[in-house]
């Protein structure tokens, strides 16, 4: 066994362990960026990825149209009142959005304005393992994504943010991954606090915020959206993006501090469409 | 075993281990049973380690761990000498202690599994990441999940042993 060991066993053992180290030294060099072998093996996943995803939406889509008629029928007659309902919503935001430019102006204020610079991307593939919580998405470095990165859906809400960047896919880890932390606003009371992934709210599809600020009563289905800063202080989030809504408040194992349970805006598990923003203004 | 043969062999292996990827990353993940999804590619290097024995089943672990490395995010290069170390364990025990067989699989896997998930739980908890009991409780469902898969990646592994040549010459 000694010489069997010897002879064939522990060199395979060494060459693992050097391939380990050379992976492990590279992933923290390139800070983000797909190490040349995973690039290549996202390179040569694509057309798998899309393919298959391909397939499984359009099995997914039959699915839907011969058992799932009657409850979007449903859907569509409760959504037709919802958009009646926010259609005199915004007539009245209107009315309100004119008063403050007319307020801004007597003011001498600059005009409040966002602007988003979003490249289009299909989530190609969501991440087989239980112990995070990541998407891959069709677009790479060729078409300017960098880590850091972050992702919204159709509807402005956030997705999550690019973790790892291949030529033409990039990974990213969603809202409720145990890696994620970043800096909140409170929409009704402007408050701010700190989200962050918890681990065993991440397979319930949750997330946490903490350090709520003193005095505050949050309610069920207050609106949390980021504050554009991320901890440490760098600004990589543009502000106001809707990141989730309270679902409940929680005492946490000391009793000393409450955190708020949210349930993320974005639909993480039947998200087709993302958009990564590479780039962007936002002016208070 | 010609240079031919080693080749053949290997690649056939290597076509068996696509579906077996496939299904994990692309299929599997898009519907959690219990709210977990199976780990396979682990799986598969364990199943080729119980039929060929420890040195294949090292080198294969590794191939595999290459594979796992490539396409997981945040595994940083851990799993190849992760993967390599359990395929020369499994192959140990299968040849020595166990049988090369479904059973002898089905335990090397249970085993395997769970130096996985312990040392994962381990390196959470040292970098204070998540307390123990939530851990717990998504590593027993995730191996629960992934055994069920133990015969079907065995048997189709077993298929390919029985059609390549078998001394293995590394």
């Amino acid at each position: 066994m000694k010489d069997f060991l010897k002879q064939n066993g522990i060199l395979i053992l060494i060459i693992a362990l050097l391939l380990a180290l050379i992976t492990a030294v590279m992933s923290l060099l390139l800070g983000g960026i797909a190490n040349p072998f995973a690039n290549l093996a996202g390179v040569v996943a694509t057309p798998f990825r899309n393919g298959i995803h391909a397939v499984v939406e359009w099995t997914e889509g039959l699915y839907s149209d011969a058992f799932e008629r009657e409850q979007m029928a449903q859907e569509l007659e409760a959504l037709r009142q919802e958009n009646a309902q926010l259609r005199a919503q915004a007539r009245e935001g209107e009315a309100a959005s004119r008063e403050n430019e007319r307020l801004r102006d007597l003011l001498e204020f600059q005009q409040k304005h966002s602007w988003l610079d979003k490249e289009p991307a299909t989530v190609t593939a969501r991440g087989s393992s239980n112990w995070a919580s990541t998407l891959t998405v069709s677009k790479g470095s060729a078409s300017g994504v960098e880590a850091g990165n972050c992702v919204i859906d159709q509807y402005g809400n956030l997705v999550g943010v690019i973790s790892e960047v291949g030529l033409n896919w990039s990974t990213l880890i969603t809202v409720v991954d145990v890696d994620l932390e970043m800096g909140a606003l409170i929409a009704r009371t402007d408050g701010a606090a700190i989200l962050e992934g918890d681990f065993a709210l991440m397979g319930q599809g949750r997330l946490k915020l903490t350090y709520l600020p003193e005095g505050t009563q949050l309610l069920a289905g207050d609106a949390i959206l980021t504050s554009g800063l991320r901890s440490g202080g760098t600004a990589t989030y543009p502000s106001g993006l809707v990141v989730g809504y309270v679902e409940q408040i929680r005492s946490d194992d000391s009793g000393m501090s409450d955190y708020a349970v949210l349930t993320p805006a974005a639909a993480l598990d039947s998200l087709e469409q993302v958009f990564i923003i590479k780039d962007f203004e936002v002016t208070e | 075993m010609t240079t031919k043969d080693f080749t053949v062999k290997w690649l056939a292996y290597a076509l068996a281990l696509l579906p077996v990827w496939l299904l994990e990353a692309f299929v599997l993940s898009r519907y959690p049973l219990f709210g977990v999804k199976p780990m396979l590619l682990p799986l598969a290097a364990i199943a080729v380690a119980t039929l060929e024995g420890a040195t294949a089943g090292a080198g294969f672990g590794l191939a595999v761990g290459m594979l796992f490395d490539a396409v997981s995010a945040g595994t940083s290069g851990g799993m190849i000498l992760a993967l390599a170390m359990l395929g020369l364990g499994t192959g140990l025990l299968a040849q020595y202690v166990l049988r090369q067989n479904l059973v002898g699989c089905f335990l090397c896997s249970v085993l395997a599994l769970f130096c996985m998930d312990a040392l994962r739980i381990g390196v959470r908890l040292l970098l204070n990441v998540a307390p123990l009991e939530p851990m717990l409780n998504v590593a027993l469902r995730e191996i629960g999940w992934s055994l069920c898969f133990v015969p079907v990646i065995y048997l189709l592994f077993r298929w390919v042993f029985y059609r390549v040549p078998k001394a293995t010459v590394l």
